[in-house]
C-alpha cells in the first residue's frame, strides 16, 4: 500500500470494503461525504416500466444497490487484490467480490450458483478522509455466466 | 517527461489506431491481461492483437481520456471512452454494423520510462449489447 498527504486515503478505502464485508451498509454511507456520487459503470437493471442504472448519489442509489445485492447475496464478500492512491485522494483498487445467489437479482432468477468476480473501484477522497466519488467497473457477462443467465438483455 | 505523459502518449497512439505506436511504449514482454476477454500474454502477442484488432474492426474508432492518475506506485490508472463503428470481426463477435461505445479502465505499471504491466477492464456485456448480440453462449451468431 501506498503513503498519501490525503490523511488514510487508503485507509478510508480499506474501512469501506471490511464494512461492504461486515454487510454493513450504514457504515459504508458513514465514510463517504453526504453528496459523494456514485457511478457503477456497467450498472442496468431492467424493470418492468423502467431502466435503474448505477449512477446516482451514494446515499439514494448506492445504498439501494448495496441493500438489494446484500439481500439477493447473503454471503456476498470481498478481498482487496491490489490497491494504489496518488496524493491528490485518488485510489484505485482491484477487488474480488463473491457470493451465492439467494434471491432473483434484477433480471436474474436465483439458481443458487456462487461467483467470483473481479472489479475495479476508484474512489476520490477528500482532505477530511471522506470518499466524494466511488466508480466501480466489472463485467456483467462473466458475471452472468456463473449464475447461470444467457440471455445479453 | 511528466509520468502522464506515457499514458497520454499510449491512447493518444490507440485513438489514430496505431498499433505500433502504442507497442513501442510497451516492453515486448510486458504482460497484458484483459479481464473480459480472458486473455493475458506478452504484449508482442496478447496486446498487438487487441491493438490491430481494435484499429481494424473499427475503422472510425475514437479514444477519449476522461480521468487519468499516478499512483504512487508508477501505475497510472486511467478511464477511457472508446468508440466506433464496426466493420469487421472483432473478437468472435460478427460484425453487423453497429455503433458501439463503451467505458474502459486500464492501469498501465511504468518502469524506467515504459510500460511494464497493463491490465484493463470493461464490460464484455454492454459490448454485447452495443454489437448485437442476443446471447453469451452464441456470441458468433446473431439475430
Amino acid at each position: 500500500m501506498s503513503v498519501t498527504s490525503i490523511p488514510g486515503a487508503v485507509e478510508v478505502v480499506a474501512a469501506f470494503f471490511d464494512a461492504y464485508r461486515h454487510q454493513d451498509v450504514e457504515c459504508m454511507v458513514e465514510l463517504c461525504t453526504d453528496n459523494a456520487d456514485l457511478h457503477y459503470v456497467p450498472f442496468e437493471l431492467w424493470g418492468r416500466q423502467r431502466v435503474i442504472r448505477g449512477d446516482g448519489k451514494v446515499r439514494t442509489i448506492g445504498k439501494v444497490i448495496w441493500t438489494t445485492l446484500i439481500d439477493s447475496f447473503p454471503d456476498i464478500t470481498n478481498e482487496i487484490i491490489y490497491i494504489t492512491s496518488d496524493d491528490q485522494g485518488n485510489v484505485a483498487s482491484e477487488v474480488m467480490i463473491s457470493g451465492i445467489q439467494a434471491k432473483p437479482f434484477g433480471m436474474m432468477g436465483s439458481q443458487g450458483l456462487h461467483f467470483a468476480l473481479p472489479h475495479v473501484f476508484l474512489f476520490r477522497v477528500s482532505q477530511e478522509g471522506l470518499i466524494e466519488e466511488v466508480t466501480a467497473y466489472w463485467d456483467s457477462a462473466a458475471w452472468q455466466r456463473q449464475l447461470g443467465w444467457l440471455e445479453v438483455d | 517527461m511528466n509520468s502522464l505523459d506515457i499514458p497520454r502518449t499510449f491512447f493518444t497512439r490507440m485513438d489514430a489506431r496505431d498499433a505500433n505506436g502504442v507497442l513501442a511504449l510497451v516492453t515486448p514482454h510486458a504482460q497484458v491481461t484483459l479481464v473480459p476477454l480472458n486473455l493475458q500474454g506478452d504484449a508482442e502477442d496478447v496486446g498487438r492483437r487487441y491493438f490491430e484488432q481494435l484499429a481494424s474492426a473499427f475503422p472510425d474508432l475514437s479514444v477519449r481520456v476522461r480521468r487519468l492518475f499516478v499512483g504512487n506506485d508508477n501505475t497510472a490508472v486511467a478511464e477511457i471512452t472508446i468508440a466506433g463503428t464496426q466493420a469487421a470481426d472483432f473478437f468472435g463477435i460478427i460484425n453487423q454494423e453497429k455503433l458501439m461505445d463503451l467505458d474502459q479502465v486500464w492501469f498501465l505499471h511504468m518502469n524506467d520510462g515504459i510500460i511494464d504491466r497493463i491490465k484493463a477492464y470493461w464490460c464484455q456485456n454492454r459490448l454485447y449489447r452495443r454489437l448485437g448480440v442476443k446471447r453469451l453462449d452464441h456470441v458468433t451468431i446473431t439475430g
